[in-house]
């Protein structure tokens, strides 16, 4: 049981507190419930590029890190599809310097031409770093296009493409940043060692005068159904030829998304996972096989993945995949295989308690879901599942007409 | 209304409390070292084996070895390896480094005396079945080949190359036909001799069983897999004669680059000063090398300096990836960085700064007991004590900007450093 502490500013910001009295340290988390999916298709990746921005500093504090250096501390940012997380760790002594940075980078962001176009171009570095200059560094856009023809999850948090980075104004900049970051549209998050009524106290004092500013975000355009298997083959210079089928699955507050996930860890959480035995040890079809869903907040995606042994052919290496998922959907999986999965996430669980950064982030996730409370009732959700439940919902989610299937080839 | 532009006081954090290991040794005289820490029932234990590359007389033989001790033994087979631990919800780990093969175990305390009997026979009786063997070295040999299309993985092979020599264990040579000529008894034969009790040491981390001391002598205690002790041999450094190396790697649309030097060792009086040396030239976020290169010029995303310590080596290293474009004004903006710390020196502001900075990493190295366990091995493996972290403290503390300017007139010396640029 995580036992945290809520309050709510009168400007509308939630503050969570979790005291763990056994480090020196306190993490102050950030999250601003704004992720790629917010973006206006014509400029997408702007929630990313705001997460270099947050570091230009503001107008009371030009050096963000030189200040929080000063103090001990350390930061990091990332952004995903559904939210931006911004969070620091600072010795408990000085805990108040990281009040003080956060508070101003919430009240208002130094902009200039000159900085935005610096940061601009280190992302467009970014880009092909990750997207353009690594092998397989392009299957995540690939597959987006293909699964979603409607919601935002298109595209990623980098961007759809560099153009839309490369274009962003000064003006486009300031209006996402009054538009999102605002007290009523975040959650702030302190883990470690802290003294609640003190913490309460620096909130009032750093992030209560920020004003409310009456953040509404449009309704997202949600996915239609899929009715018709997709399929698209592209081929590149890489090692091993990859194929990945993609199904669309339940958002992130339905029931039906645990019982996916945890078809997921059967399937392949683990050395001793059907897949990895049978398909990667036995068959030899393939050298590398998941499955795992992709975690998104809205309606998100099951995806098998796997890179194919020398010499295996895409249709075998579907058909030894479907072979599998229709096991899943045919056979219930036996007492000892679920105590497996469940005993492990028990154990996942008690290993991640022992990181006060760690409560921190996932205190945020929930809270962007909905409400961070959900923390504590992940367990019992899925201690609830049983094997008739993966059996249904393994029948449901794979159907050919709701997989997309992505190809793709190695050059040779 | 508060004035926004004043920083709240900062205090200096309390130094860090460094825990020294509580030292055993089992009936057959191996080496236990106990670090209690932490509030979670869970046990991470390290079973540690003098078997690293340097020990090897074939490309892969340690690293295969270790991996191959996952794959099955005289009373469990590979699967039923996989399927307890998962049951378990336990990770084991197998990791190869230079020096050091490491079989690595991490569970809730409870679980420990159902896991304990099995890692005992993967590591005494570890079968190396020939069919094991093939399907893992195929999937290493896929992996291996992925890894070679990145310019940055070739970049750091060829500086470890240029830095020494192509005969020497710390330079990166694996190559493809070297998946072909490894045999399975080349694997067993390493595994025999250097995977014994005398050529084993254990760290057991975490809020640990009182039991446990007896449960290690039990299992690991006895006779059985008794072994010598394996001597280092030694090798020379051949640094190349060539500064500047390029590796060609068609249609790259980045440029890997990295720069580097042989650095003292570990356990040089001069070694402590140069780690806050390296950190202002590239070690932090607001280091010389991101202020001017990536914050100042937009060239790349990320540009860092480190100092590699390896036992009988060290070096620094330089690491960027950028376009063609920036390549040539990149190298050329590194070498101003280093000629400006040797000319001039760092202000009281930026020693503040960075002094202050890594004393809260400091904190960090040993927040929780699993940094504990790294920070105590980071001094262990290289055959020091926790003085050699005290003496940081101290160095940190007290160190002085003409220090500083010394040091990087001794070492950041342009003529001894090689660069290598790979991409297109």
């Amino acid at each position: 049981m995580i036992k945290f502490q809520r309050y709510q500013l009168e400007n509308g910001l939630q503050l969570l507190i979790y005291p763990d009295y056994s480090t020196p340290m306190v993490a102050l988390d950030v999250c601003y419930h704004i992720g790629a999916k917010n973006e206006n298709p014509n400029r997408t990746g702007f929630a990313h590029l705001f997460e270099h921005l947050m570091f230009g500093g503001t107008k009371n504090i030009p050096d963000y890190d030189e200040a929080l250096q000063h103090a001990g501390g350390e930061n990091n940012a990332y952004t995903t599809n559904d939210l931006t997380n911004y969070y620091l760790t600072i010795p408990k002594e000085n805990l108040e310097t990281g009040f003080w940075l956060e508070s101003d980078r919430m009240l208002e962001l130094d902009f200039s031409e000159e900085k935005l176009n610096i940061q601009k171009n280190v992302v467009i570095e970014e880009f092909k770093q990750r997207n353009l200059n690594q092998p397989y560094g392009d299957v995540w856009p690939l597959l987006r296009e293909l699964a979603y023809k409607v919601h935002p999850y298109q595209w990623q948090t980098i961007g759809k493409e560099i153009s839309h980075i490369a274009d962003a104004s000064l003006e486009e900049v300031k209006d996402f940043f009054f538009r999102f970051y605002a007290p009523d549209n975040a959650a702030l998050i302190l883990s470690g060692h802290v003294d609640p009524d003190a913490c309460l106290q620096l909130a009032e004092k750093w992030f209560g005068s920020i004003p409310n500013r009456k953040v509404s975000k449009a309704p997202l355009p949600q996915e239609p159904t899929q009715t018709e298997f997709r399929e698209k083959t592209v081929e590149r210079d890489v090692p091993d030829t990859a194929l990945y089928l993609a199904f669309h699955m339940p958002d992130r507050r339905q029931y039906e998304y645990y019982v996916c996930d945890l078809i997921s860890d059967v399937l392949s959480n683990g050395n001793s996972s059907r897949l990895y035995q049978r398909l990667i040890k036995e068959q030899k079809l393939f050298v590398e096989l998941d499955a795992y869903v992709s975690g998104d907040h809205d309606p998100g995606l099951f995806i098998v993945s796997g890179k194919l042994a020398d010499g295996v052919s895409i249709d075998t290496a579907k058909s030894a995949i479907w072979k599998e998922l229709k096991i899943m959907q045919t056979e219930l999986v036996s007492t000892v295989e679920l105590e497996k999965i469940k005993n492990k996430l028990e154990a996942n669980l008690v290993y991640s308690q022992m990181s006060y950064l760690n409560i921190a982030q996932e205190l945020a996730n929930f809270e962007n879901i909905d409400r961070a409370e959900r923390i504590n009732e992940q367990v019992d959700l899925y201690r609830s599942v049983n094997s008739a439940d993966l059996m249904r919902q393994a029948q449901q989610l794979f159907q050919e007409p709701n997989c997309s299937q992505l190809n793709y080839l190695a050059k040779k | 209304m508060i004035d926004r532009t004043i920083q709240p006081t900062i205090t200096e954090a309390a130094k860090p409390v460094i825990l020294v290991p509580e030292a055993i040794q089992l009936d057959n005289e191996l080496p236990v070292h106990i670090l209690n820490a932490g509030t979670q029932e869970v046990t991470r234990l390290d079973f540690i084996f003098d078997a690293g590359l340097w020990h090897e007389s074939k490309p892969l033989q340690s690293a295969f070895a270790n991996a191959m001790m996952q794959e099955g033994s005289e009373r469990y087979s590979g699967a039923q390896i996989a399927e307890i631990m998962d049951f378990r919800g336990a990770y084991i780990q197998f990791v190869i480094d230079h020096h050091f093969g490491t079989i690595s175990l991490i569970s809730l305390n409870k679980h420990l005396p159902h896991l304990l009997p099995v890692v005992e026979d993967l590591i005494k009786h570890s079968s190396f079945e020939e069919h094991e063997f093939e399907t893992m070295m195929n999937r290493r040999k896929q992996r291996f080949l992925l890894e070679n299309k990145k310019v940055k993985v070739l970049c750091q092979k060829k500086i470890s190359e240029a830095l020494f020599g192509n005969q020497h264990p710390y330079s990166q040579k694996v190559s493809k036909e070297d998946f072909q000529a490894i045999r399975r008894d080349d694997l067993y034969n390493f595994y025999t001799k250097f995977y014994r009790s005398g050529n084993c040491r254990i760290l057991a981390t975490g809020n640990t069983d009182p039991q446990l001391a007896n449960m290690l002598n039990q299992h690991f205690g006895s006779d059985d897999w008794q072994g010598e002790r394996m001597v280092r041999p030694e090798f020379t450094i051949q640094a190349s004669d060539k500064k500047v190396h390029q590796v060609k790697k068609k249609d790259a649309i980045q440029s890997a680059i990295r720069i580097g030097r042989l650095m003292v060792k570990k356990d040089h009086p001069d070694f402590h000063s140069l780690q806050v040396l390296t950190t202002i030239l590239g070690g932090y976020f607001s280091s010389r090398l991101m202020a001017n290169i990536r914050e100042e010029k937009g060239y790349t995303y990320g540009i860092g300096s480190s100092i590699m310590s390896l036992n009988e080596a060290g070096y620094l290293v330089i690491a960027t990836e950028t376009d063609q474009a920036y390549v040539k004004d990149t190298i050329a903006e590194v070498f101003i960085e280093l000629k400006r710390l040797r000319e001039e020196p760092v202000s009281a502001k930026e020693l503040k700064r960075v002094r202050q900075y890594l004393l809260g990493e400091f904190i960090r190295d040993f927040d929780g007991p699993f940094a504990q366990a790294q920070s105590f091995r980071s001094v262990a493996d290289f055959g020091l004590d926790h003085r050699f972290h005290e003496q940081y403290y101290q160095t940190l503390m007290s160190i002085t900007p003409e220090k500083l300017q010394a040091l990087a007139r001794q070492y950041f010396v342009e003529s001894e450093f090689h660069t290598v640029i790979a991409g297109a």
